[in-house]
């Protein structure tokens, strides 16, 4: 079965320096994937690659397919309205428009095949605080509540598929459960989602598959289940797991 | 000095700073691009409206929207023009882009119109209007009209519709923007049609009420410049009120000083405000 | 990084001064006596003097900007300020009290300092496009209070400079047509081009170019970055500003038109026609638009729209100037030709022999 979201031979660099080297990735429907790797690894890059997006200006090689569509030469925006929905680490809602301001912002592509539709009413459910901040603006939420409200509009858009960059950065210990738990619903549902995070031990309790990243190097992959035991996993990850 | 008439002289003459100011702060605060095009625009702007007047022998609201429509065509060339830069950021260069349209824009007008001053009369400069001691004319009750409506329409458009709240997150964060699907660099052409028709609306409002040259729009350089320092970027409500008081500032100095000077005191009124707070302008 | 390690690729990036080595140095030497011989060359007539004249004056005007773009990296617009300077200290000094044109360089150097000191200090904290709108107001502003001065002339400026005069100990130096001043011309062009080339080897001029490149390491070394802005800013004001006094003798007089946006413009796009931190771009990209002006002349106004065109066109298609765009097209050419013998050779070869890879 093809994948969602694939990615062939995907190469990304800064200038003289490659960042991420030849990277091959599937993310099929009903599927959570997770990218792990150390700090440096380049999993940010990798995921801001696929959206075709970035803060910065790097030159990215290689191919990128939805729904078996080459959509390498699309713009961000472009991909964000077929339904490739990033949610990236950092700054990802805006500080300066409310909570309804931020999800107005979002419309929904016309094609609904493949889409996972969630109404308004749908995702207030899924994250009932965003109805009470709903006049608040983003710079007054919580780090959770930003989450939720960055993830709460990539669901309105209608997404083909989800990329999910550090959701747990920043919350509380009982929220990351809480975050991963609803994800793993969506997944559940058909939603395919792709999730880096370093919080790995938490991840894949929920994920699926888990591709291990080293260097800008994809050098695992594997069930959620096999990758667990992995060594390496292990190694990427001494002393910097949190509970 | 009376006074009263030269509130109302300052009244007026705010509403035309204002008016002149708007577009400019939200270009700024949206695309934070400088325009340095501006006075040439608002002159080009002018000199369309009264040719149109004086020899097509239409009306004045028709030359006024002939002059918006062909102001507004403008902005979409010049922007195409520079999309290729807006893409790299790069906004130095863009604001001497600017400035090398602007010195275009006056050498054109130069061929086209020469050198010459002209008035464009509207009729409505001559109605004078007579309350008590203070007189004033019914253009300067238009100019005031049309900015305070003209202000209350944006400010509208900016906080309460889909599309202002399109325009404030590209102001915010246009990368971000991408994510939402919003296409920044059609924002970016969007909101510079936009001061397009803004400075020819004030073009067509304000120019009736003194002669026109093709060597002129410096002066509203300068105080679009001070009311956007003094008002903050991309702060309507802000461009109103700091427009309003330079425009009386404006009338009183040249009353009780000189006229000739008014821009200087302006510069003067500015720099100070910079040395007091040297951040100069914030728009984070 | 070490502050060594950085000087070193700051060095690496500018080509190294030509005039250390001895060859070098004799043909740049040929190279400006051919130059200053040219006009005569080209037939000696009043206009060609003329023209090679203001191609001095406007090169050096030009240099002052170029001097901030390059090693600030920002946008002075306000230079023609320093150029006002320039031209009305010699016009009202030597109208007012006859005083040499030592006396009135003086001045215009002293003025100039003063001014961008003041400048300098308003826009200390500026970010960059603040920079460039301080400059470019203050320019309109003093343009205006000079227009309405009657002390500085007003509207009709001051006429009846007298020659310029420069007394040299043994002999007394006097000019007033353009082949009289073109030595004067051609010896501040010289003099501005050896001080930005030694400005570059200075400490301040490699501080700058530090502080642009990358602002949190040269910070960290112990750089003042608003110091450094501060000075380079300063330092760049006579050189506009005499270049300002010499226009003001040449012209014979000097009016608010020194503060025309085609001065500005001409600054500007002499300097990215050619490229940034070249140091004869103002020069060469001056020459180019004053022979376009001459000879190639649509109009006044025409010839706005041509100079303002050529900026953005530079602008939008090659930033980097021509320099960039001709040493681009020569690297394609020698790479294709290379490329095609590398093939006829290895298709002779027998196999085995690694092939280049195409790029």
């Amino acid at each position: 079965m093809t994948a969602v979201l694939s990615a062939r031979s995907l190469g990304i660099r800064y200038g003289g320096s490659i960042a991420v080297h030849d990277a091959v990735i599937d993310v099929g429907a009903g599927r959570m994937v997770a990218v792990a790797g150390a700090n440096g690894a380049g999993k940010s890059t990798l995921v801001n690659a696929l959206a075709g997006w970035s803060r910065g200006s790097p030159t990215v090689s290689g191919e990128v397919l939805l729904n078996g569509q080459n959509i390498s030469g699309l713009a961000a925006h472009e991909r964000s309205r077929r339904g490739l929905q990033h949610v990236p680490e950092g700054k990802n809602v805006f500080g300066e428009l409310t909570v309804d301001e931020n999800l107005n912002l979002v419309r929904k592509g016309d094609d609904a095949a493949g889409r996972y539709l969630f109404s308004r009413e749908e995702v207030i459910n899924l994250f009932p605080r965003l109805h009470e901040r709903r006049t608040h603006k983003g710079s007054a939420l919580s780090g959770g509540e930003r989450q939720m409200l960055a993830m709460g509009r990539a669901l309105l858009a209608g997404p083909r598929v989800l990329l999910l960059d550090e959701p747990s950065v920043g919350l509380a210990p009982r929220l990351i459960g809480e975050v991963l738990a609803v994800v793993r619903l969506l997944v559940d549902r058909g939603l395919p989602v792709l999730v880096v995070d370093q919080n790995v031990r938490a991840v894949l309790e929920v994920a699926d598959e888990l591709y291990l990243l080293e260097r800008g190097r994809i050098v695992g992959h594997g069930s959620a289940s096999s990758m667990r035991h992995d060594d390496r996993i292990m190694k990427a990850y001494l002393g910097g797991l949190t509970e | 000095m009376n006074f009263s008439q030269q509130a109302i002289n300052g009244l007026v003459i705010g509403s035309g700073y204002a008016c002149v100011a708007l577009g400019w702060t939200i270009l700024l605060g949206a695309a934070r691009l400088v325009n340095f095009a501006h006075g040439q625009m608002y002159m080009l702007a002018a000199f369309i409206c009264w040719f149109i007047l004086t020899r097509a022998g239409v009306s004045y609201p028709v030359a006024a929207v002939a002059s918006i429509v062909a102001m507004a065509l403008l902005g979409v060339v010049m922007q195409l023009t520079m999309n290729r830069l807006v893409m790299t950021q790069n906004l130095t260069s863009l604001m001497i882009v600017t400035l090398g349209f602007g010195y275009i824009l006056q050498g054109s007008a130069g061929l086209l119109f020469g050198g010459a001053p002209h008035t464009m009369t509207t009729g409505l400069a001559q109605k004078q209007i007579r309350i008590g001691e203070v007189w004033f004319t019914q253009q300067d009750i238009l100019i005031l009209v049309v900015t305070l409506v003209l202000y209350a329409v944006i400010w509208l458009l900016l906080k309460r519709t889909r599309q202002g709240s399109i325009i404030r997150s590209v102001a915010e964060d246009p990368k971000l923007a991408q994510l939402f699907g919003i296409d920044s660099r059609a924002v970016y052409v969007g909101v510079f049609v936009l001061e397009a028709v803004l400075v020819a609306i004030s073009a067509v409002l304000v120019a009736p009420r003194t002669p026109i040259l093709t060597s002129m729009g410096f002066e509203e350089v300068i105080t679009t410049f001070v009311v956007v320092v003094l008002g903050g970027i991309g702060n309507v409500a802000g461009a109103l009120i700091v427009g309003m008081a330079l425009g009386v500032f404006t009338a009183f100095f040249g009353a009780l000083v000189s006229p000739a000077y008014t821009t200087a005191a302006i510069f003067a009124v500015m720099l100070a405000f910079l040395i007091v707070r040297p951040g100069g302008l914030n728009t984070r | 990084m070490t502050k060594l390690d950085v000087e070193r690729v700051v060095s690496k990036i500018d080509r190294p001064a030509e005039y250390r080595r001895p060859l070098a140095l004799l043909a740049v030497l040929c190279g400006c006596i051919a130059i200053y011989l040219l006009p005569a060359w080209l037939g000696g007539s009043t206009a060609m003097y003329g023209l090679f004249v203001m191609i001095a004056i406007l090169a050096v005007m030009a240099l002052g900007v170029d001097l901030v773009l390059s090693y600030l990296g920002e946008v002075s617009l306000g230079h023609t300020i320093f150029w006002a300077i320039g031209g009305y200290a010699a016009a009202i000094l030597s109208t007012t009290w006859n005083v040499n044109g030592w006396v009135t360089a003086t001045a215009a150097i002293a003025l100039s300092l003063m001014a961008a000191a003041l400048l300098g200090l308003a826009t200390l904290r500026a970010r960059e496009f603040v920079f460039s709108l301080v400059t470019y107001a203050a320019a309109v502003v003093i343009a205006e209070i000079t227009f309405n001065t009657d002390a500085l002339g007003g509207s009709d400026g001051i006429v009846g400079i007298p020659a310029l005069r420069l007394p040299l100990g043994f002999a007394v130096f006097t000019g007033r047509s353009s082949a009289d001043l073109w030595p004067v011309a051609f010896a501040l062009l010289l003099l501005s081009l050896l001080f930005v080339a030694r400005f570059r080897r200075s400490r301040l001029g490699t501080e700058a170019l530090m502080v642009q490149m990358n602002t949190p390491l040269a910070t960290s070394s112990g750089l003042d970055a608003h110091r450094v802005r501060f000075l380079v800013f300063v330092v760049s004001a006579p050189i506009t500003a005499l270049a300002g006094w010499l226009y003001a003798y040449q012209r014979a007089y000097v009016g608010p038109d020194m503060f025309d946006m085609y001065f500005l413009t001409m600054m500007l796009t002499s300097i990215i026609l050619v490229g940034k931190r070249i140091l004869l771009a103002s020069t060469i990209g001056v020459t180019l638009l004053l022979i376009q002006q001459n000879y190639l002349s649509i109009g006044g106004d025409g010839n706005k729209i041509v100079l303002g065109g050529v900026l953005v066109l530079m602008l939008v298609l090659w930033p980097q100037g021509l320099a960039r765009l001709l040493g681009d097209i020569f690297t394609m050419i020698v790479r294709a030709v290379s490329g095609r013998w590398s093939r006829v050779r290895t298709s002779e070869a027998a196999s085995g022999k690694r092939l280049r890879n195409g790029e």
